[in-house]
């Protein structure tokens, strides 16, 4: 009977309700991390973290930007060229991965900043404090909306946090999307920091250097050209002319200092560095989710350990433990710089700076030991195959080399440990010629091409050469591997057009199309929206 | 019924004389000592009896024949030839016996009924040291409804005395060794071996064998009569399956049960998956509920021993299930473990070994087909590589070795072993007048067939229940096991990538990281299993205490109190050394360490009460409680300058991690059961369970479960019974609801993860938040099942042909999905209650005796269960075209399988010459079918349909036999699991060019124009998976064992048990399944490049020796 009895009480005494509530004991809600300054400053770090992710979440998807435009064609293999119509399809699995890191890992983490900012209105000293934190978030906000314009063209506009599931979404016009990053954009260009001690956070001159190309898309013009302004003439940058950084004391010249491991960001004395993707090996958080730090000596160098001399025998190898082999890395040859790229862009002078033989490897010397041929100069005589030349050996940016990146993951091959710059200065300059020539003011807008052509020594540009493909070409030789250049195509509209005239692959040029101009919707995303069409892009299957 | 009279010819023959004289002797001392009961009924019986020039034994004969005497002679002795008169009437035995064996030196005993003739004079001596150890034991054999059942065979176990009952069921033998133990046996009934221990009056219930319907099982708070059980119920008789097969496990011995199927994979300490009559949920768990001991168990199959498990009972409508509400709807299995049987202490010993072999590996590309395919790739790539120049299409260091004749298939040259499995399992189990005991304890090592891939298993048992008083009964049934997995495996997914000509080990004999130097995407699969140590150990401490308490002073009302708490330590370490080769600091140290710690506490009131002869009431109420909780610690660091101390040290590593988790779920529940019986033959169970689960939201934590049975035994009716041919007809029906709550914590919040960003150069992790892309769903309720059933049980022939069949039907609602929602959202997906899903089915077990000689017995058992699951809504029509939207992003179809597959139709290769191939296409692409005839192949999902379902099959059959001849037994037993498909993407080419290897599946070339794989060149431009069944027919055991207990052997006969088996698993298996198995496809399959779960089936030879005494 006493066990009865104990009974009764324990079934009397608890309040069922209670028993079952459940309170998340070791993860964070947003409602519970967005009510402290501490709490804003780590999700604003996570923001960061997802904002790299665009590059550092897999291995290739960054090159999608690049290939398959005037500058780069992609060779997986020689056989295999670029068919648009294979390729580039509602089920592309790169327009998949695009769409999702805008609209899951991006997006809703700004609408949740700025949302909570307001809704916590209290924790906040002034409004200054409160608008700077905004202002980040509303910067990357612009960032991704920017980006999701530029490829997709219309997209669904989300500036709300997620209550519940929608499955109702339409997408709002190009010139829509555009026009709330402008908006974020003034916004951030007022309140954020002019620098910032943790490099590799947004700065208001992010903000004003993005405004100017979001501008120049909705033809704001004038506003372009004073967004620009207002970062050139702050004072607090301007282009690297002299030596500088860890490489300074050997040979080299300033705009391969640029290049260099830990010349990146400003505390370098780099002062055209705006923005940076930060990257540290044996740290935690040093690289992204895919772990394996910068890739792009595996995207952009030529796949040498390949080459066979003409005895048959391998004449480049890679082995970091045999001395003079590793300066190259390892490169797999995924983005092939077009002969437009490696030739056309500086036939007009080829002794610009960007040209010199600190940043671009035209010549090879065969380093196998083993081979006859070892010490001399490859020759493209000694090429046997199409893929020799497409693939194996050609010239490249030396943008790309640096040292190995060795973390945990060292061990895997063609990775350095650079950071790599998302927005330079110097590009912000292009984009104030295009405005100014987009604006009828030719004049400036050359003026501001010499600025660049200047630093690099080479010849100055006259005002009646400046049009758009002039300042496509110009960013080509600027930015070449930097650019995400299939963005900028688009967002002019050159996309096809110039695919048509510089592709490499002859196969990508003949079977582009015209609706290939923006990217296809992913079906993965119009399927799930069953409450209603998330239209396609026109010319793509439905 | 003819009487059959056991002869003493052979009984005592050729024992020594003394020897013989004693036992007689002892019997007669026995036969004094029970005079006053065993003379009662010779002296009321009387007889008439008349005949001439009759032997003595045609008048023992005719006394046998009108009365329940039976006589016991030897006729070696006695000289039974004399010749006399009779002519009695209403005389008594005794008084015909004296006169009929007057003048001889004949005389009798009578023992009750048995009336042994005898010399005179045999019963002086002192045999008195003999009494305690010579015996006689008689007693009634009837069935489990008490009445009388003749001519079941009573065996003194170990020798060939024996005797038959009679038509009143009565035996009775004599001079048998005190502690012998009897063996009864009857056709269609179940063997029992009983041991005598000192009793003089045994009484035996036979039950049914196989058909099992009069065994008591286990239904949930209680067991049952399984006559009387409404719902659908199988059992397995695990001592049976022990001893047919000692290396058995339980998946294996589930999977023989109609509707319920096991796919396993073969591997050391893989559980498997089980699944009780289809799939009812899209995105919780679908495995079943397990039952250990009267109270649920979360753990895994693989920390119970199965030598310590005595009947599992599987629960499959949801009237059986609804009492177990909650988590019932996946169906339960009730596992009972072993208990004391007998005062005398039972020692057994089961112990195995056994060495497997792969049934079938992948087929990789041999030495000369490797090379043929890249010159055949080249060829078709046309890209002027000179084919003819083997360095053009080897890699220096490959063609090194092809050159000095160096080729290793890596499957089977470097990634796998010889497997083998050994175990021993001892137990002691016992009782005494007030407890009932088993101890246990077991070892077993199975390694697998792949390096690494191996499990070392330690369990111990305590079944411990004590009678305190009359009233009051307390116990424990618990365990602790502990498994460990250390040891990491080769990468299979690079083993299938690496070139064959690759070299794997420096001269030094280190791990090399790249087999070709200058194929980096070819990671060695050796080289963290090399370069890694690991330890993984899961401990599971298990325990049921109980208190039955009969309340004093209702009669028929008890109370029973469970308290079962479970705590499980997981711990998998590893640490990786340094590579000597490289430059940088690789070596890593993780340590996951978790602890998962449940409760249940249950309160069981039960009443029983009859009323009158006709009516049996048995009402239980049950409240309850439940507890889980995960506290887990994850660490990591790295670059470790003095590496020695592996994982145990990790401040030696300069770089450190820690990751912490803490989760937990509560459950309240209560249950009512009332069951009634009415004239034995009329039964009706009605439940409800009302269950609260914390996963759920605020205003959804709790549902209500009701069920309903009711079943007929219509064999009963007067109008049955006289059909002699059926021995059984029972015909059930059931409705009832389940719920599922088998989701993890916390889904109805949207929570963070913690990641980290280093900024600057040089600079320190900065903690960086972020969401996770689940999206939390406050208004998440229960999933619940609601299901009928329509049973028949049968036996017929003497119960020679016994079986049931089951037809069901089960609709699930507000089902708990992982939904794809569209990325605006901002998240991935979310948990979501949609749709309804339904799961028709049907099931029929067979069980036959089909020959039963003395020497030669056969039986077999067949099983053959179907399924159809579809989905029959989900959102309804949101477009308004008057159908029910399917959901192309998650992969479901209004009336289609949950698990189907979504795709184009394969419709061959496009041919040179052909003049419809698409944009996209070329000559040695697949061709698919334009299915909206549009005249184009779109990406979009109109030119795609559901072109096949797998994961599970939709049909399941078994077929076991059991052969016995003599001392051996043969068991074979064969399952197929039919109707399911998988994709197995490996048949597309990929990294032709590169010194990566690759399936040998055939491909097209323009000189042989394959249908069926495509070109080398083809780069599936929409996306497509390759499809094929995953049909299959397997002749899974064969077991062939000699039992030495039979053997006319004083040694073997001191055994209870005593029992050599010869087995082999997975002889072989019929199927078109291209990939190692089509049991064990693995979800990875859809992969082109390789996959991790290319494990091969072990096919194993066992040998096992069961033995007790």
């Amino acid at each position: 009977m006493a066990f009865v009895l104990l009974v009764m009480a324990g079934i009397t005494a608890c309040d069922e309700d209670g028993l079952l509530e459940q309170e998340s004991k070791s993860n964070l809600t947003d409602a519970s991390i967005l009510n402290s300054k501490a709490g804003f400053d780590s999700y604003i770090v996570g923001l960061i973290y997802q904002f790299r992710e665009e590059w550092q979440a897999s291995d290739k998807t960054y090159w999608t930007q690049f290939y398959n435009t005037d500058m780069y064609c992609s060779i997986e293999n020689v056989s295999q060229r670029f068919n648009w119509a294979q390729k580039y399809t509602s089920v592309s699995d790169f327009a998949e991965t695009y769409w999702n890191w805008a609209y899951i890992n991006m997006i809703p983490m700004t609408n949740n900043i700025i949302h909570y900012a307001e809704k916590n209105a209290s924790i906040w000293e002034d409004d200054a404090e409160k608008n700077a934190v905004i202002a980040e978030a509303r910067f990357f906000r612009a960032w991704t909306y920017n980006i999701l314009a530029n490829l997709f063209g219309d997209a669904p506009v989300v500036a709300e946090i997620a209550t519940e599931p929608r499955f109702d979404y339409t997408r709002d016009s190009r010139e829509q999307v555009y026009a709330l990053a402008k908006e974020d954009l003034e916004f951030a260009a007022q309140w954020l920091p002019e620098t910032t001690e943790q490099e590799g956070r947004a700065v208001k001159a992010a903000a004003q250097h993005l405004l100017t190309e979001v501008c120049i898309s909705l033809g704001d013009y004038d506003e372009a050209i004073t967004s620009a302004s207002n970062l050139i003439n702050s004072g607090l940058y301007h282009l690297m002319t002299t030596r500088f950084g860890n490489y300074s004391d050997q040979p080299g010249d300033p705009f391969s200092d640029l290049f260099k491991d830990g010349n990146f960001n400003r505390s370098s004395g780099n002062m055209e560095s705006i923005l940076v993707w930060q990257i540290e090996e044996y740290t935690e958080g040093g690289v992204g989710s895919y772990g394996r730090g910068n890739n792009f000596v595996r995207g952009w160098a030529p796949f040498l350990t390949k080459f066979k001399d003409p005895d048959g025998v391998s004449g480049f190898i890679y082995d970091p433990s045999v001395a003079g082999t590793d300066t190259m890395g390892r490169g797999a040859g995924f983005v092939r710089p077009s002969n437009y790229a490696l030739y056309e862009i500086w036939e007009n002078d080829w002794n610009d700076m960007r040209n010199s033989g600190y940043n671009m490897r035209r010549k090879f010397y065969y380093n196998n030991p083993e081979s006859a041929y070892y010490k001399t100069q490859w020759d493209v005589s000694h090429a046997k195959t199409e893929e020799d030349t497409l693939k194996i050996v050609y010239p490249y940016s030396l943008k790309v080399e640096g040292p190995l990146f060795q973390g945990g993951s060292g061990r895997y091959k063609g990775r350095t440990k650079k950071d790599l710059y998302v927005i330079r200065l110097a590009e912000t300059y292009l984009l104030r010629a295009e405005a100014y020539l987009r604006n009828n003011q030719k004049d400036k807008a050359a003026a501001d091409i010499n600025v660049i052509r200047a630093r690099a020594n080479a010849n100055l540009v006259a005002e009646s050469e400046v049009d758009l493909d002039y300042i496509l070409d110009e960013r080509a030789r600027e930015l070449m591997t930097e650019e995400p250049r299939i963005r900028t195509l688009i967002r002019m509209g050159k996309l096809v057009e110039r695919v048509r005239r510089y592709d490499m692959d002859p196969t990508s040029r003949e079977t582009i199309q015209d609706y290939n101009q923006f990217w296809p919707i992913p079906q993965t995303a119009i399927d799930a929206n069953t409450g209603a069409v998330l239209e396609q892009n026109p010319g793509y299957s439905k | 019924m003819k009487k059959k009279r056991i002869h003493g010819d052979g009984l005592l023959h050729g024992l020594p004389k003394i020897y013989r004289t004693m036992k007689l002797i002892c019997m007669f001392m026995f036969v004094a000592l029970l005079q006053v009961s065993a003379s009662s009924y010779s002296q009321t019986t009387k007889l008439n009896l008349s005949g001439r020039n009759l032997s003595l034994e045609e008048v023992f004969s005719r006394i046998e024949e009108q009365s329940e005497f039976s006589f016991f002679y030897n006729l070696k002795q006695l000289d039974l030839s004399r010749r006399v008169d009779v002519e009695f009437k209403n005389k008594s035995v005794e008084k015909i016996l004296n006169r009929v064996l007057a003048g001889t030196n004949i005389t009798y005993t009578v023992d009750n009924r048995l009336i042994v003739i005898h010399k005179k004079g045999e019963t002086t001596g002192d045999v008195g040291w003999l009494q305690a150890q010579q015996k006689s034991v008689s007693g009634k054999v009837t069935d489990i409804n008490g009445l009388p059942l003749p001519g079941v065979t009573i065996v003194v176990k170990g020798t060939t005395q024996g005797i038959i009952t009679d038509t009143e069921g009565n035996y009775s033998l004599m001079d048998i060794p005190a502690g012998a133990t009897l063996i009864f046996s009857f056709v269609g009934m179940k063997q029992q071996e009983i041991p005598i221990e000192g009793r003089n009056i045994i009484n035996v219930q036979m039950r049914e064998e196989s058909v099992g319907i009069e065994e008591v099982v286990a239904i949930g708070y209680g067991t049952r009569s399984k006559r009387f059980v409404t719902g659908s119920v199988s059992s397995v008789d695990m001592e049976e399956t022990k001893s047919i097969l000692p290396n058995t496990n339980v998946g294996q011995s589930l999977g023989q049960i109609a509707g319920v199927q096991f796919v396993g994979s073969g591997r050391p300490g893989q559980s498997g998956d089980i699944l009780i009559r289809g799939q009812n949920s899209l995105g919780t768990s679908s495995s079943p509920l397990i039952v250990l001991d009267g109270i649920i168990f979360e753990g895994s199959l693989s920390d119970i021993n199965v030598q310590d498990i005595k009947t599992i009972d599987i629960l499959k409508d949801a009237a059986s299930t609804a009492i177990y509400g909650s988590r019932a709807a996946n169906g339960v299995i009730m596992i009972t473990s072993v208990k004391g049987t007998s005062t005398k202490p039972v020692i057994r010993l089961n112990s195995s070994y056994g060495v497997s072999e792969a049934a079938k590996w992948l087929k990789l590309q041999s030495r000369d087909s490797y090379i043929q395919r890249r010159i055949d790739y080249h060829k078709q790539a046309d890209d002027q590589v000179d084919v003819t120049n083997l360095a053009n299409l080897l890699q220096p260091d490959e063609l090194e070795n092809y050159n000095k004749g160096v080729f290793n298939d890596p499957f089977k040259d470097l990634v796998s072993r010889q497997g083998c499995l050994r175990t021993v399992d001892l137990s002691i189990s016992g009782r005494t007048e007030r407890v009932n005991y088993l101890v246990s304890g077991s070892f077993s090592e199975d390694k697998g067939l792949i390096k690494g891939d191996q499990e070392k298993r330690i369990t111990f048992r305590i079944n411990l229940d004590t009678k305190i008083n009359d009233w009051m009964t307390i116990g424990t049934t618990s365990f602790f096991s502990s498994r460990d997995q250390s040891g990491i495996t080769p990468s299979l997914y690079d083993a299938y990538r690496n070139s064959p000509f690759g070299n794997f080990y420096y001269s030094d004999g280190s791990v090399k990281f790249n087999p070709v130097d200058n194929e980096a995407a070819s990671y060695n699969c050796m080289y963290d299993y090399e370069l890694t140590d690991n330890e993984e150990k899961t401990q599971n401490l298990f325990s049921n205490l109980y208190a039955e308490i009969k309340i004093p002073f209702i009669k028929g009302l008890s109370f029973r109190m469970n308290y079962s708490p479970n705590l499980e330590w997981h711990n998998d370490y590893s640490f990786m050394r340094q590579d000597q080769h490289i430059t940088g600091n690789n070596t890593q140290a993780n340590k996951n360490i978790e602890k998962q710690f449940r409760w249940v506490w249950e309160n069981i009131l039960t009443y029983k009460k009859s009323i009158g002869n006709e009516h049996d009431f048995d009402l239980t109420l049950m409240y309850g409680r439940n507890h889980y909780e995960l506290d887990q610690t994850l660490a990591e660091a790295s670059l470790f300058d003095i590496d020695n101390l592996g994982y145990n040290n990790f401040s030696l590593g300069s770089q450190q991690q820690t990751n912490t988790y803490y989760a937990e779920k509560n459950g309240i529940s209560s249950l009512a059961r009332l069951n009634y019986v009415y004239k034995k033959k009329y039964m009706l169970s009605l439940a409800v369970r009302r269950d609260g689960s914390s996963v759920f939201g605020a205003n959804n934590k709790f549902a209500n479960f009701p069920s309903v049975a009711l079943s007929w035994i219509a064999s009963e009716e007067p109008f049955i019974k006289k059909i002699e041919a059926v021995n059984l007809l029972k015909i059930r029906a059931s409705y009832g609801a389940n719920g599922n709550d088998a989701i993890s914590p916390y889904q109805t919040k949207s929570l963070n993860a913690t990641t980290h960003y280093v900024f600057g150069d040089g600079g320190a992790a900065t903690i960086g938040v972020i969401p996770e892309t689940v999206m939390g769903n406050e208004s998440l309720k229960w999933e619940s099942t609601y299901a009928s059933n329509i049973g028949i049980d049968f036996a017929i022939l003497n119960s020679r042909i016994s079986g049931s069949i089951d037809v069901y039907n089960k609709t699930t609602k507000d089902l708990i999905v992982m939904r794809t929602i569209p990325p605006t959202n901002g998240y991935e997906n979310t948990y979501d209650n949609v749709g309804e899903v339904n799961n028709k089915g049907i099931e029929f077990a067979l069980n036959t005796v089909n020959i039963q000689q003395p020497k030669f017995q056969w039986s077999s058992s067949f099983t053959f269960a179907y399924n159809k699951n579809k989905i029959v809504h989900l959102f309804g029509d949101i477009d308004g075209d008057g159908i029910e939207d399917d959901d192309i992003g998650n992969g479901w179809f209004i009336g289609e399988n949950i698990n189907s597959y979504f795709d184009y139709e394969f419709d061959g290769i496009y041919q040179e010459g052909d003049t419809d191939i698409p944009s996209h296409s070329e000559p040695g692409y697949v061709r698919v079918k334009d299915l909206s005839e549009d005249g184009d192949i779109q990406t979009d999902n109109s030119d795609k349909k559901v072109v096949g379902h797998g994961k599970h099959p939709d049909f399941a059959l078994t077929f076991s036999n059991t052969f016995n001849y003599g001392n051996f037994s043969l068991y074979v037993a064969m399952n197929s699991m039919l109707g399911w498909e998988a994709p197995f993407n490996l048949v597309n080419p990929s990294d032709k060019g590169r010194a990566l290897n690759t399936i040998d599946a055939g491909y097209w070339t323009p000189e042989n124009k394959s249908n069926s794989r495509p070109s080398l060149t083809y780069t599936n431009p929409l996306e497509t998976n390759w499809y094929f069944s995953r049909d299959f027919l397997r002749i899974k055991d064969i077991a062939l064992s000699y039992d030495f207990r039979k053997m006319e052997s004083t040694f073997f006969s001191a055994f209870s048990s005593f029992r050599l088996t010869l087995s082999v698993k997975n002889l072989y298996t019929f199927t078109n399944w291209i990939g190692p198995d089509p049991e064990n496809c693995g979800d990875g399959a859809t992969s082109n490049q390789g996959s991790d779960d290319l494990f091969p089936m072990p096919r194993i030879y066992s040998l096992g020796i069961n033995v007790s005494f």
